[in-house]
């Protein structure tokens, strides 16, 4: 019991005299030592556009961050120009094709101008002919070499990468005025027992059709590539004759068929090179004006705190993506 | 584009390949005049007028319906119809046309189509004649009614 009074009292006597020695000293202020941050040298991350730290420094922050901003979508995915390139083919499945029994061709050229590596407007131009006897009929028909145009535009999905690769889909409107002939024709009557060769000439036609186009393209070697096509397709209006219905459209195939297939081969002129995005050596891709900016000579205060590169003052606070 | 992309779907679901005959045969039916209704004649017999060795296409046989080949060097057809009925004479039905020569499609190759322009029937046992269809072609539906 004494011994527990001798410790309150003790106690007390340690809180009185602290009170008293606090009060001994009102004018010394309270002091929290904080090391501030910013005392140091700050380096924006590597790859910031010099425009934006320049902005930075200059206490320009609202238009810095904006274009951070841009900056940092920039680096989402690479920007290619407006007029990225014109690419020529030819297709030549169809010539293939009739190597291993096909009884008509289309050979068409196109030009395809690739906008931003997403649009592409595509014209194709060609020829279409058919010669076809089929063994257990009774006629040949000659589809004589007719013109066609076929307009249209793809969707590159894969716009992100580099337009070497493409992938797509699109549609195509075609149109076509062609002439074509049914020759040997042979009748026979049993029952009347009649027997006739006739030929249907002169036969003059036109159509009008559209495609779904879904396809690829692969670089090959320099500027050459390749590319496959898969058509879905439909004739929306065709000539009928009084002696004939067509059965070969040129640039379109048989009138009946529903799907058909190309094959081109394509040269690409790059067009605003100096626009397109430049590759890293990590493999990706960014802007060419990220390039490593060169000391600035004579400018404003704040460079002058800074290291020659690209540092920042200690008043700056940290650029942030 | 969307309008494009539906009409090429919807145009690509048609399909023109050849789903009728090789070649373009009348395809006559035997009808009831008072009913309307198809039926069968028992014991007919058809043959062309002019064909080669007399040759028949139904020899007292039991028919529904009776393909009826077309000469297309003439502009008519004549055949005989003997219902085997005692007493009545034979009915001759003659079919006047104009034969088109037309190129259908590869599946189907070239026939001759048959504009018809009209018919004569004498009325012994048949009542009357019908021609639905103006033009007959490769379809194989009936294109010639005989009401008896």
């Amino acid at each position: 019991m004494r011994q527990r009074l001798i410790v309150i009292l003790l106690l007390l006597v340690g809180f009185t005299v602290t009170a008293l020695a606090q009060q001994q000293e009102p004018n010394k202020p309270h002091v929290t030592p904080v090391k501030p941050s910013t005392n140091k040298v700050l380096k924006p991350e590597k790859g910031t556009d010099d425009k934006i730290i320049e902005r930075y420094v200059m206490g320009d922050t609202a238009a810095a961050l904006e274009e951070i901003r841009k900056d940092s979508l920039k680096r989402v995915y690479p920007h290619y120009p407006k007029l990225t390139d014109l690419a020529l083919g030819i297709n030549i499945i169809d010539p293939l094709l009739m190597a291993f029994g096909q009884k008509y061709a289309s050979v068409d050229v196109s030009a395809t101008l690739n906008m931003w590596n997403r649009l592409q407007p595509v014209v194709e131009l060609g020829m279409g002919w058919a010669k076809s006897k089929p063994d257990d009929m009774n006629f040949t028909y000659r589809g004589k070499p007719s013109p066609f145009i076929r307009i249209g535009a793809n969707y590159n999905f894969l716009f992100k990468n580099d337009p070497k690769y493409q992938f797509f889909a699109g549609l195509r409107l075609g149109f076509s005025l062609f002439n074509y002939d049914i020759t040997d024709i042979s009748y026979h009557n049993g029952y009347w027992s009649e027997y006739a060769q006739f030929a249907i000439k002169g036969q003059h036609s036109h159509a009008l059709w559209g495609s779904l186009v879904a396809g690829m393209r692969v670089h090959v070697w320099r500027n050459i590539s390749a590319g496959w096509q898969v058509k879905y397709q439909g004739i929306f209006n065709y000539k009928k004759n009084v002696n004939s219905k067509p059965w070969f459209v040129p640039g379109y195939g048989e009138r009946d068929r529903k799907f058909a297939f190309g094959f081109s081969i394509y040269y690409t002129l790059p067009l605003m090179r100096d626009k397109w995005p430049v590759k890293e050596s990590k493999g990706t891709t960014q802007p060419q004006q990220q390039s490593v900016p060169q000391p600035r000579q004579g400018t404003s205060q704040p460079q002058q705190q800074t290291q020659p590169s690209r540092e920042l003052p200690p008043n700056v606070a940290p650029l942030k993506q | 584009m969307a309008a494009l992309i539906v009409a090429v779907v919807a145009t690509g679901c048609s399909n023109d390949g050849c789903i009728g005959n090789g070649s373009s045969i009348p395809l006559v039916g035997f009808y009831d005049y008072l009913t309307k209704k198809q039926g069968s004649v028992l014991g007919v017999t058809v043959k062309g007028i002019g064909a080669p060795g007399d040759s028949l296409l139904a020899d007292s046989i039991d028919l529904q319906q009776l393909y009826l080949p077309l000469q297309v060097s003439t502009n008519s057809s004549s055949f005989v119809f003997d219902f085997n009925v005692e007493g009545l004479p034979p009915d001759t039905l003659t079919l006047h046309y104009e034969a088109v020569p037309y190129f259908l499609s590869n599946e189907c190759g070239a026939m001759y189509l048959f504009n018809m322009q009209g018919f004569t029937v004498t009325h012994n046992m048949i009542d009357s004649v019908a021609l639905p269809y103006p033009v007959i072609n490769n379809e194989d539906k009936i294109t010639i009614k005989i009401y008896l």
